[in-house]
């Protein structure tokens, strides 16, 4: 373990972040964050998704350079280039995805890329006896045996994994440990024992600074907490005087800044009062263990939103409608009659269509130009005799899109991943419509796209919905879902938790903070 | 525009740089040998660049879907087998041509299942496949011997002529545009390059991914099955090992045209070009007097070496083309790494415009 100063009386600051604003082109993901975490505190970094959480972790982990603004670590400013001036500093960051290797050992993982050598000059063969008797002082204490040293990884759980990258950052004497939302994927007992394990490190005077979703989870083990919004710090607080609800306004906030542009086009109106037939039903929908026992329907005119943590199985729901994953038990229906769609081409034609999330991997096809992204969904419909494809209608089609939609491109034969976000997904959008659907399932339709391009996606999607068709909007934002849905169901662990109605004129804001406050605890398991 | 830029802007297009040097081997074998460009020589390894030609062709489906196919030389030396059994056994022409080339297909066929349907890996497949062709082949000419078959007509495929024009050219002419139009102008065609694009966001898209995987490696195997018929009409007599190397050739043929072994790029008339420039080298350096057994290995060489500069000239066109669009004293912090979009919103200046990824993806 590193020395650290403790001549001056009360709590050592550790590590303190000091305006720190990063641009994107076309986004401003961190507008002004503050943060300072002492030496030997578990301190919470709370947000919705968007607040500018992981853009900060990537600061602090040297992946990404901020615009402006600083980072010191203990009152020294630091420059954090690349993911090694951090190591070097005792900052480790422990990602979501666990970045261990599933066929190494523990300890070949431990000290994967910084193995311990001897011989000439420390370059000649693998030490294993100094790299296993350098983690012997810590590994007791957090469960694991000498024996298991030497299995692979991938034998093990979720919990010892984490305990791998903990353990991994003691050998390397970290003094701050950042954890990327540890618990999503643990049961509730691997849960309590990680907690256990957090506490240990600070014992060991680590200080942690732990990224969660779950209020319930926050009281009896964190020191403090810094709540983040729309890329700003809104509020740092001791845990002890704060209540779940303060922190739950302090996250969804008056959401003057990322409504305002929004909420002019909220324009349910529009919308056909009466509510028209149904388009789709699911009755008990199961993919085990993805998916259990979902039920909805979804009629013309209406929009449906689906929120839910990570891995609730919302992108899982909107691939068995689709036809892209096999559902094993259950029904679904189309106009009330039964139907099995085993491919999405299927779906396509049934007038099922999709906006995937992740559109750079998922949306597009990047080397293909605008016209040729268009029309992929149904060939058929720009083939003459179903047998050679007919150019000059696929530029008409796409220049018609590209008009109606606003596209801004130098035109229908400009390959797509020359566009920016917000083109690219109106161009996945008009594919969509190319297929002439009545219902479209959005996953995560804004997802990394500026806030302009944003509204102009909810615009076409009440336009699709005022035409008399159906949508499903899956979003990890609240107030997206708050704007754009007549309904929200919310899943938790594969299946339906409940179901909430925003507020349809869109101008109470006590009302919003209300509904959301309803999702987030549908969400969770459950909320202290 | 200055002519430099204008030369930039025409290596920048991948193949350019090959099709010079293609034309330069060609000036420096005449100069060599008189006789490299005369009507008779021309002839002496037409059949063996159309095999290649034909054998590329279909290859080049199988690589814009993404995958790769190295049963063909085996397939296409099986398939000259079956023609030749079939004709011994005094079946008709006609039905002599379907029994090769769906020997052929039938490879395809069973290669197509198994790696679209199991999803096994493609290279294993028909790496599997090129053994099997090859054992088979060993077999039936172990037990028979395979020559002497009396047919003009049959003969007439790989030696006759139509109005000068050699028979085996007019036939690789007419698979070739036919293939060409099926790659670019059908929905078969279109769904294969978007199949190797993304084949999760095509599938997501409604492209039937494994359909269409299935579909490229039974044409290929039906192209192997035509390059089988025509090896058996031009020597009359097959072997054991016949064929065998091809499937190397036709893969280093498409590269050397600019096909990327990564999918979603290519065409058929480009992986031809590749087949007629290996089949003039072979011409020039049998002219020039070369001992055959040299020739794999220049083969080899020259095909880095071709492939290699395509490149290098291509970046450095590429970027003398991209430092004269650049606005100067853009926003573009040159010190943010591209991997930095935790936003996914990407600088479209991050990402080449022009052939630049694909470059670096080809001889990956």
């Amino acid at each position: 373990m590193p020395d650290r100063d403790t001549q001056e009386p009360g709590p050592q600051e550790l590590l303190r972040v000091e305006g720190v604003v990063k641009h994107y082109p076309g986004v401003v993901a961190l507008s002004g964050v503050s943060l300072d975490v002492r030496a030997g505190e578990i301190h919470a970094l709370l947000g919705e998704n968007g607040a500018g959480k992981s853009t900060l972790i990537n600061v602090l982990s040297g992946t990404t350079q901020p615009t402006s603004g600083q980072v010191l670590v203990a009152g020294e400013p630091v420059q954090l280039r690349r993911p090694r001036d951090a190591q070097d500093l005792g900052i480790t960051t422990i990602h979501q995805e666990l970045s261990l290797a599933p066929e190494l050992t523990v300890l070949q993982n431990i000290f994967l890329g910084r193995e311990l050598r001897r011989g000439p000059f420390g370059r000649g063969l693998l030490d294993e006896h100094a790299m296993s008797a350098r983690v012997q002082g810590v590994i007791a204490d957090f469960g694991l045996t000498e024996r298991d040293l030497r299995r692979p990884v991938g034998e093990f759980g979720a919990l010892t994994q984490h305990v791998v990258e903990i353990i991994k950052a003691l050998a390397f004497d970290a003094r701050l440990v950042i954890l990327d939302e540890p618990t999503s994927g643990l049961a509730e007992e691997e849960r309590v024992m990680l907690f256990d394990h957090m506490r240990r490190l600070r014992e060991r005077g680590i200080s942690l600074v732990w990224v969660t979703h779950r209020l319930d989870e926050l009281y009896g083990l964190v020191d403090r907490i810094t709540v983040l919004r729309d890329g700003r710090t809104v509020a740092t607080t001791d845990t002890t005087e704060s209540t779940p609800a303060d922190l739950v306004r302090l996250m969804v906030g008056r959401k003057t800044t990322s409504l305002g542009v929004i909420a002019e086009g909220r324009t349910p109106a529009e919308r056909p009062a009466d509510p028209r037939a149904e388009v789709l039903r699911l009755e008990n929908v199961s993919r085990r263990p993805v998916l259990r026992g979902v039920s909805l329907t979804i009629a013309g005119g209406e929009i449906l939103g689906v929120a839910g943590v990570a891995g609730a199985g919302r992108t899982e729901l909107a691939r068995a409608i689709l036809g892209a994953d096999r559902i094993d038990g259950g029904r679904i229906l189309v106009d009330g009659e039964p139907v099995r769609i085993r491919h999405p081409r299927d779906a396509y034609r049934l007038g099922i269509a999709m906006v995937p999330e992740e559109r750079k991997t998922l949306g597009i096809l990047a080397d293909f130009p605008l016209d040729k992204n268009t029309t992929v969904s149904r060939l058929g419909k720009v083939a003459r005799l179903g047998l050679m494809l007919d150019r000059r209608r696929e530029r008409a089609v796409t220049r018609d899109y590209i008009d109606e939609l606003g596209v801004r491109t130098t035109g229908a034969g400009e390959r797509i991943r020359n566009l920016s976000g917000g083109n690219q997904q109106k161009i996945v959008i008009a594919r969509c419509l190319f297929t002439g659907p009545r219902l479209i399932i959005f996953d995560e339709p804004t997802q990394g796209i500026d806030v302009a391009a944003k509204a102009e996606v909810y615009r076409l999607i009440h336009r699709f919905v005022a035409g008399g068709g159906a949508a499903l909007v899956i979003s990890s934002e609240i107030p997206e879902l708050l704007h754009v849905s007549d309904r929200i169901l919310v899943m938790r662990e594969g299946a339906i938790a409940g179901e909430v109605r925003p507020d349809l004129r869109g101008d109470d804001l006590e009302a919003d903070e209300r509904v959301s406050a309803e999702i987030m605890s549908l969400a969770a398991r459950s909320v202290a | 525009m200055p002519a430099s830029r204008r030369l930039a802007r025409a290596f920048a297009v991948e193949g350019v740089a090959v099709a010079v040097i293609f034309v330069g081997m060609v000036v420096f074998f005449s100069l060599a040998s008189p006789f490299f460009l005369t009507g008779g020589n021309i002839a002496n390894l037409l059949v063996e660049t159309v095999i290649i030609a034909l054998l590329a062709a279909g290859m080049t489906f199988v690589l814009v879907v993404g995958g790769i196919d190295l049963s063909v030389g085996s397939v296409t030396g099986l398939s000259a087998a079956t023609t030749m059994w079939a004709l011994m056994s005094g079946l008709p022409l006609p039905v002599g041509l379907l029994v090769g080339i769906g020997t052929g297909l039938v490879a395809g066929v069973v290669n197509g299942a198994v790696i679209a349907l199991l999803g096994v890996n493609d290279f294993i497949v028909t790496l599997a496949m090129l053994s099997v062709g090859a054992g088979l082949l060993q077999v039936v000419t172990s037990d028979v011997q395979l020559t002497g078959v009396q047919s003009d007509a049959f003969a007439w495929l790989t030696q006759g002529s139509v109005l000068g024009l050699p028979a085996p050219v007019l036939i690789a002419v007419v698979v070739v545009l036919v293939l060409e139009f099926v790659l670019v102008a059908t929905p078969f065609g279109r769904s294969a390059y978007a199949a190797g694009i993304g084949p999760r966001a095509a599938e997501l898209a409604g492209v039937p991914v494994r359909r269409v995987r299935f579909g490229v490696y039974v044409l290929s195997g039906a192209c192997a099955g035509g390059a089988g018929v025509l090896l058996a009409s031009k020597l009359n007599s097959v072997q054991s090992g016949l064929g065998s190397g091809y499937e190397l050739t036709a893969i280093a043929a498409a590269v050397l045209g600019g096909i990327s072994l990564a999918g979603g790029r290519g065409s058929v008339w480009r992986a031809v070009l590749g087949a007629v420039f290996l089949g003039t080298l072979g011409q020039g350096l049998q002219m020039l007097g070369v001992d055959p057994l040299w020739f794999t290995i220049v083969t080899g060489l020259s095909i880095v070496a071709a492939v290699a500069l395509d490149r290098v000239v291509g970046r450095v066109a590429l970027s003398r083309l991209l430092g004269a669009d650049r606005p100067t004293g853009g926003p573009a912090d040159p010190s943010t790494p591209l991997r930095d979009a935790a936003l996914e919103n990407e600088d479209p200046r991050s990402v080449q415009p022009l052939a630049g990824s694909a470059r670096e993806a080809r001889t990956s």
